[in-house]
């Protein structure tokens, strides 16, 4: 018994199977984790060798080179790219993508271990780093204080920082910008010279004064007791009345030579909210954790949160990535449901059977929910290309419910019983069926082996198309014709009201019937001028690819713009805040679209990683904005982040350098960017062709924003000892530095201890007196006998400019110029328009210049995608050949591909989109897609030849008998694309090109399969038949 | 005692059943899937790629007296849908049987 048979022969058992596999699926469905993208397996890993007191020219030497020898041989490395400051090397080894991260950590581990012994023996052992995708915060909170700013970075440590951390899923919670509490003891240079004290010797004294001693074990009678000697400062006032030394029989105390501050940390980041102070906590999630829970456990415990908050605390949201994650997903769920009820009015439109349109609107959900089961089990979660993928298989999947189903209702109208019908009209269009879904296989298995970036977010769009299409093509061999047999009526009873509006209806398609038989009549008539119209208008499409610009992965608007902004460096602090709050002012007033601007400026502390990852410095402003929703403005990400990339440069002439960067960053959001590498060993050449290069490319036309990698030299002052001086004075070079050091950046005594946490106590210079060369001239250097002789006798302070980070790609030093494509720029041309700048450039042998950034991730993924296509066009013709017994059927049905490659064009160019990655995935599915009505109408023209028909009636009859059908399958696809491809919601650029792709290339092929496929087969048959004909005679 | 030889289109299968059942006729011989083609018109049942249908046959043998009646109702089924195919050919046959 076939499984239709048995299907419709047992409606219970068939019913409750496909019950069962909806609630498996629903419960998948509440069971599915929901995020932005599907989790990408992470491809860096970071080394970090820290080697203090080295310049970035001994660190590059002794560390950097020999770190990305030995780490060079890795295996599955891309780019191996460095960066060596003084101090520190850093390492980045990005990895191709798809690979085991953890085995590749381990083969840098080993590799580390064998160079241990090459590497200088003051650098520290290198640190393994990994980063990756669930490294990106969840959440920012911006915290807004007054009264409590001093005490702010404790505050949110014990009250904020920690609960939150508390909540499962959370990983770190970071306090950055909130200022941290510090005792300083400000010293009175002169003073200490007339009582003879050192900013050492006081920092002792302090240190032996703040200090709890136990006093060892007393026996009283039968008990034993602990004596304990309680010395620490129970309030930093205590320590002015300490005696830190005597002069002429009198005590001195503190407070005669310095003045003691409990205030906070001196060059700290400092974060500002809107214009006032305060601090931002960066919450990130623990790998694999659901973003979109975590983030709303967040929000329900912060109410209950800032409750325990001082009153002048106001908590604010800077980035809530599951709001973004929320809006994409209820606008995909929004286009799912347009698309589905879109393809169910089609359907009724066709068939007019209430009953019928009702199977189908049945099948669809039931085939689309076994989606979600593969999600689950494979680990996947909800995400922007799941959902889209279930958009984009609606349209196609009830292609087999369709075919079925008119062939069941052909089978009753000519009087067969439902039940019957149900099981022979399925047997007759089986073999159909399935070949039609081994076409859509055969295109979408082949995606899920893309490799790169691209293949891990095709993987799922593969595998779920796959799996939903072969459920459906089950669920019409039995579930359709099972229901069919439950449903039809041999007699149907229309309604009356519908059966007037149909009947128009009916008479509408009937006419087009005959509008087609004609059309089609007189097409195979004149094939020959058919073909050769054809072959002109697809040669002339052609040109179109010279009016359509290409691009990788559309932009994206997520509403969040980064802003960096350096002076010239050096600059201070104060001087960076007050132009900070003049842009803030400024674009709070231009752009009213800001819903929210956080800007940080100043040097990030030490033990502050977060900050430090980041940009950071007295000349620096970092800057989150927050703009309205995408759907609740007029200017686009693009307009706005140009716009005031044009006003930094317009009104803030003293800004060295600027970076406005929209949305997270990575080739799948934010912005498109050509990068010109520079690769040469000689700086001056290097920084001047740079220089040169981003001067030029500021003139092209496309480029909103151009940025050159290195830093400028920074000044510095160097102090540099005489050694026969010092060693006149009874010195060594270490111990003088150390008095300079601790009067200038501070000595720490001790700390300062309060409700368990600890607090350092900095002696040094009063600011007041550390304001100038001279300041430092001054200072008093003592020996061991102590006597005392000023820096400026036994050293000479000169300026000197410091090296610039040196940043190495590939083993060897590179400078790269970033050019941000402004709005409507689009990649290739900006490509095109560096290659003509770079060729006006004289550049010498030893330099070169390649081509980055998204570009080089385009050309890989074309390559990657031209190479599949061939794939698929060959299994495509496979199939069909198999299906047809024939090399020459499926060669005449392929010629409807080409054409969809004409719609695609023209498609793009009326909507002035651009060829991108989501555009060719578009075309492959194309290949698979519209090859089915070839099949559909060859088919029945080879039956119709087989029951005797000539060649023309063969062509004209099955033309006409096949219309219907092929414009249902062809209309419910394109149908089920408008959504995807007029989407304006938020996260809709990433597939309007993949919906303009199909659908307008799938409107073009079926005329192409209507008109041109008949003309060359009726050719092609002919001449068929005269041969055999010639053979025979 | 006649022997009925009925071929039919597959669909017919349930209607044909009535017919013998509505005159006690219990015992048949039944092909399921048999391929066939008529000699006045209609669509041949193949189980080709052109004629993708199959016929089933049935043969019967009855008592004198019923064969006008079950010819009758063959007929009526034959004539709700004409173009599906049925036909009964009523051939003689001997008494004896094991």
């Amino acid at each position: 018994m076939s499984i239709y048979q048995s299907a419709v022969r047992k409606p219970v058992t068939t019913a409750l199977i496909y019950v069962a596999l909806a609630v498996i699926g629903i419960f998948s469905l509440s069971r599915l984790a929901v995020d932005f993208l599907p989790s990408m397996s992470d491809n860096t890993i970071l080394v970090m060798t820290t080697y203090s007191g080295a310049s970035a020219a001994d660190i590059e030497n002794n560390v950097t080179k020999v770190l990305e020898g030995t780490l060079s041989s890795v295996s599955n490395l891309k780019h191996i790219t460095t960066q060596t400051k003084e101090n520190s090397s850093l390492v980045v080894l990005e990895f191709e993508y798809g690979i085991d991260i953890a085995e590749a950590t381990n083969d840098v581990r080993d590799k580390l271990n064998l160079i241990a012994d090459y590497l200088p023996e003051d650098a520290n052992t290198p640190v393994i780093f990994k980063f990756g995708t669930d490294d990106i915060p969840v959440m920012i909170l911006s915290v807004q204080a007054k009264e409590s700013m001093n005490g702010l970075y404790k505050i949110l440590d014990d009250r904020l920082a920690s609960p939150l951390s508390r909540i499962k899923g959370v990983g770190t919670v970071s306090i950055s910008g909130a200022p941290v509490r510090e005792i300083q003891v400000y010293c009175d240079p002169f003073k200490l010279e007339a009582y003879n004290l050192t900013v050492e010797g006081i920092a002792s004294t302090i240190a032996y004064e703040n200090r709890n001693t136990p006093g060892g074990n007393l026996d009283i009678g039968s008990e034993t007791l602990t004596i304990r000697m309680e010395g620490e400062f129970k309030d930093p006032g205590e320590m002015e009345n300490i005696i830190v030394g005597h002069f002429q029989g009198r005590n001195i105390f503190l407070n005669d030579v310095a003045r003691v501050e409990d205030t906070i940390q001196e060059r700290s980041q400092e974060t500002y909210i809107d214009g006032v102070q305060g601090g931002t906590v960066v919450i990130q999630k623990q790998a694999g954790s659901n973003t979109v829970q975590i983030c709303k456990k967040i929000t329900e415990k912060l109410p209950e949160l800032e409750k325990n908050l001082p009153s002048d605390i106001t908590i604010g949201v800077v980035m809530d990535s599951s709001d973004n994650i929320n809006r994409v997903i209820d606008s995909l769920i929004q286009t799912i449901m347009v698309t589905l009820i879109l393809v169910v009015l089609i359907v009724l439109f066709f068939l007019g059977r209430w009953r019928a349109t009702l199977i189908v609107a049945i099948v669809i959900p039931v085939s689309l929910v076994a989606a979600f089961i593969y999600l689950l089990i494979s680990g996947n979660t909800l995400n922007i290309i799941s959902l889209s993928s279930l958009s984009i298989a609606i349209g196609m999947v009830v292609d087999d419910a369709i075919v079925a189903l008119e062939n069941i209702t052909r089978h009753i109208e000519r009087g067969t019983k439902p039940k019957s019908a149900a099981i022979y009209a399925t047997n007759e269009v089986s073999i159909s069926i399935i070949a039609s879904t081994l076409t859509l296989l055969a295109v979408f298995i082949p995606l899920t082996m893309v490799g790169g970036m691209s293949g891990e977010i095709f993987s799922q769009l593969g595998w779920i198309v796959a799996i939903i299409s072969s459920v459906s093509t089950i669920a019409a061999l039995t579930l359709t014709p099972m229901m069919s047999s439950q449903l039809l009526k041999l007699k149907t009873r229309k309604t009356k009201g519908f059966d007037k509006f149909y009947g128009h209806v009916e008479k509408a398609l009937g006419a087009l019937d005959v509008v087609y038989a004609k059309a089609l009549n007189w097409t195979v008539r004149h094939r020959i001028t058919v073909i050769l119209a054809s072959a002109a208008v697809f040669v002339a499409s052609l040109f179109l690819f010279s009016v359509v610009p290409t691009e990788f992965f559309p932009q994206q608007d997520n509403a969040r713009l980064q802003l960096t902004v350096k002076l010239p460096i050096n600059t201070r602090s104060e001087i960076t805040k007050e132009l900070s709050f003049r842009i803030h002012e400024q674009f709070r007033r231009d752009y009213p679209e800001i819903e929210a601007m956080t800007f940080t400026v100043g040097q990030a502390s030490e033990d502050n990683l977060y900050g430090q990852l980041g940009d950071n410095g007295s000349h620096i402003m970092t800057a989150n904005i927050r703009l309205s929703l995408k759907t609740e403005r007029e200017r686009s990400i693009q307009e706005l982040s140009d716009a005031m990339r044009e006003d930094l440069r317009k009104y803030y002439p003293e800004i060295r350098t600027f970076n406005v960067g929209a949305g997270m960053g990575g080739p799948t959001g934010g912005e498109t960017t050509v990068d010109l590498e520079i690769y040469g060993n000689d700086f001056a050449a290097t920084d001047a062709i740079a220089s040169q290069l981003a001067e030029l490319m500021e003139k092209v036309p496309g480029t909103s924003q151009v940025t050159v990698s290195r830093d400028e030299y920074s000044p510095e002052y160097l102090v540099d000892f005489d050694r026969e001086k010092l060693a006149e004075h009874g010195l060594n070079l270490s111990t003088a530095s150390q008095f300079v050091r601790n009067r200038i950046n501070g000595a720490t005594a001790s700390y300062y201890r309060e409700e368990g946490d600890e607090y350092n106590i900095k002696v040094r210079y009063a600011p007041e007196y550390r304001e100038s060369l001279d300041d430092i001239r001054n200072i008093l250097v003592y020996n061991n006998q102590g006597q005392a002789v000023r820096v400026r006798d036994i050293a000479t302070i000169g300026e000197t400019m410091q090296p610039p980070t040196i940043e190495r790609k590939d083993r060897e030093r590179i400078v790269t110029v970033t050019c941000v494509a402004a709005k409507g720029a689009v990649l290739s041309d900006l490509v095109e328009a560096a290659g003509q700048q770079i060729d006006k450039i004289d550049i010498p042998s030893d330099v070169m210049i390649g081509i980055a950034g998204s570009y080089e991730d385009q050309q890989e993924s074309f390559a990657d995608l031209t190479m599949l296509m061939m794939l698929i066009l060959i299994l495509v013709y496979i199939v069909m050949a198999a299906q047809f017994e024939s090399f020459t059927s499926p060669f005449i049905i392929m010629f409807s591909v080409p054409f969809a490659l004409t719609g695609v064009l023209a498609g793009l160019a009326v909507s002035g989109t651009a060829l991108g990655i989501m555009s060719m995935v578009g075309l492959m599915m194309l290949f698979g897609i519209v090859v089915k009505n070839g099949i559909v109408l060859i088919d029945y023209i080879v039956l119709c030849r087989e029951r005797g028909m000539s060649v023309m009636d063969a062509v004209v009859t099955s033309g006409r008998s096949r219309l219907r059908p092929i414009l249902m399958t062809a209309l419910t696809t394109i149908f089920g694309m408008v959504p995807l491809a007029v989407g304006r919601g938020v996260g809709a650029e990433m597939w309007n090109g993949l919906g303009i792709t199909v659908a307008s290339g799938l409107t073009v092929s079926t005329f192409v399969t209507l008109f041109l496929v008949p003309a060359i087969y009726s050719l092609s048959a002919e001449r068929g038949e005269k041969r055999k004909k010639r053979k025979n005679s | 005692m006649k022997a009925v030889f009925i071929s039919f289109y597959q669909a017919f299968y349930d209607e044909v059943m009535e017919a013998l059942e509505k005159n006690q006729i219990t015992g048949f011989t039944f092909w399921e899937e048999v391929r066939g083609r008529g000699s006045r018109g209609g669509e041949p049942h193949l189980g080709s790629h052109a004629w993708p249908t199959l016929n089933s046959a049935l043969l019967t043998f009855v008592p004198d007296h019923l064969v006008d009646k079950l010819l009758e109702d063959l007929r009526k089924a034959d004539e709700s849908a004409p173009k599906q195919g049925l036909r009964a050919f009523v051939l003689e046959a001997e008494e004896r049987t094991v």
